[in-house]
């Protein structure tokens, strides 16, 4: 085990810090502690735990396409921060609803709606509208999961990435 | 087995869509735990924190009017915080680096991303309970130990004030 040096003399101090060690503040016990564990680990638990998720797939995938509607409604009025909104929820619930192509094109979305307003720039328009139309078609496929949603979700994801890596060196060179 | 482990401990969910409200919920039932309460924004969950003083919080990050990183803040910072030290899991779909790292320097424990699986988030749960962090009081944050690891290989820059080895440990 390497040795810590301790700070040079011309580093700046840093202002104290008080560490709080575990059983210096309140928690679990140790007897909870071992417990919980093994509970947390019982094989039983876990597949009741991933039927409960599986079981509610059905209403997740309503509540998703729900969004897509809102979603389609916010970009034809362009209201940006609303097509954030929506495909933020997309993203956060279509993994649940077994909609996962539909989930990796709305992050890819939110991921370049997020630059974009960080950078202060306006986004490009048709990208927001091509996410779009590959989301509502993916969310109401028969069968989401087919290779073409997961071709779509890595050509846009690439896309994003080319914009994304745009955005960065725009970024540098101011 | 897991009912007679989780029974007595109660856990706050706070999260602004009732979707995912209700799937967090059964979840933490299948565990075996009674006492879920809910909540859907940061305000309201403060003051379900200060009435029912939850073991274990579970927080989405965008809520309105008071997200889940000021949320965390106040549990950390005020005052009138029942409890600074209640481990808090951000279940997010944000997934972006900068916002990782908000939430981190705002006292979150650990960070979940959607979409959920029954077997991420109860290791979320085993690392808080395996392997409790110490806290960290410096200017400016109070929270878990944001540093997850020692790295042998990391030479410096050593920042903090106890690096040089006057660590007071309560």
């Amino acid at each position: 085990m390497t040795a810590r040096k301790p700070p040079s003399p011309m580093q700046k101090k840093a202002p104290a810090a008080t560490r709080i060690a575990p059983g210096a503040y309140p928690g679990f016990s140790r007897a909870d502690a071992t417990r919980l564990s093994l509970a947390l680990r019982d094989p039983e638990t876990t597949s009741k735990a991933a039927r409960i998720i599986a079981g509610k797939a059905v209403e997740l995938r309503d509540v998703v396409l729900a969004h897509v509607d809102r979603l389609a409604a916010a970009t034809r009025g362009s209201d940006l921060d609303a097509v954030f909104e929506h495909a933020h929820e997309i993203r956060g619930l279509a993994g649940n609803a077994g909609l996962v192509a539909t989930g990796r094109i709305a992050n890819g979305l939110c991921k370049y709606l997020d630059a974009i307003g960080r950078a202060d720039r306006s986004p490009e328009l048709s990208l927001v509208v091509l996410h779009l139309e590959a989301i509502a078609r993916a969310a109401h496929a028969e069968d989401e999961a087919t290779r073409l949603g997961d071709t779509v979700a890595n050509e846009l994801a690439a896309l994003v990435e080319k914009k994304l890596a745009e955005i960065n060196f725009s970024a540098t060179r101011k | 087995m897991s009912g007679a482990a989780f029974d007595h401990l109660k856990a706050l969910i706070v999260e602004d869509n009732e979707h995912m409200r209700a799937l967090l919920r059964s979840l933490l039932m299948a565990l075996g735990m009674k006492n879920v309460f809910e909540a859907e924004n940061g305000a309201e969950a403060f003051a379900v924190l200060r009435e029912k003083t939850p073991d274990l919080v579970l927080t989405d990050l965008t809520m309105k009017p008071v997200d889940g990183i000021d949320f965390t803040r106040e549990v950390r910072l005020s005052r009138e915080s029942p409890n600074p030290y209640v481990p808090i899991i951000m279940v997010t779909g944000h997934t972006e680096r900068h916002r990782v790292d908000t939430a981190r320097d705002a006292g979150v424990t650990e960070f979940l991303a959607k979409p959920i699986t029954a077997q991420n988030l109860f290791l979320r749960i085993a690392e808080i309970v395996e392997r409790p962090r110490s806290y960290v009081r410096c200017e400016g944050y109070f929270g878990p130990d944001r540093r997850r690891r020692a790295e042998e290989s990391h030479t410096g820059p050593w920042r903090r004030h106890d690096d040089g080895f006057e660590v007071e440990i309560i």
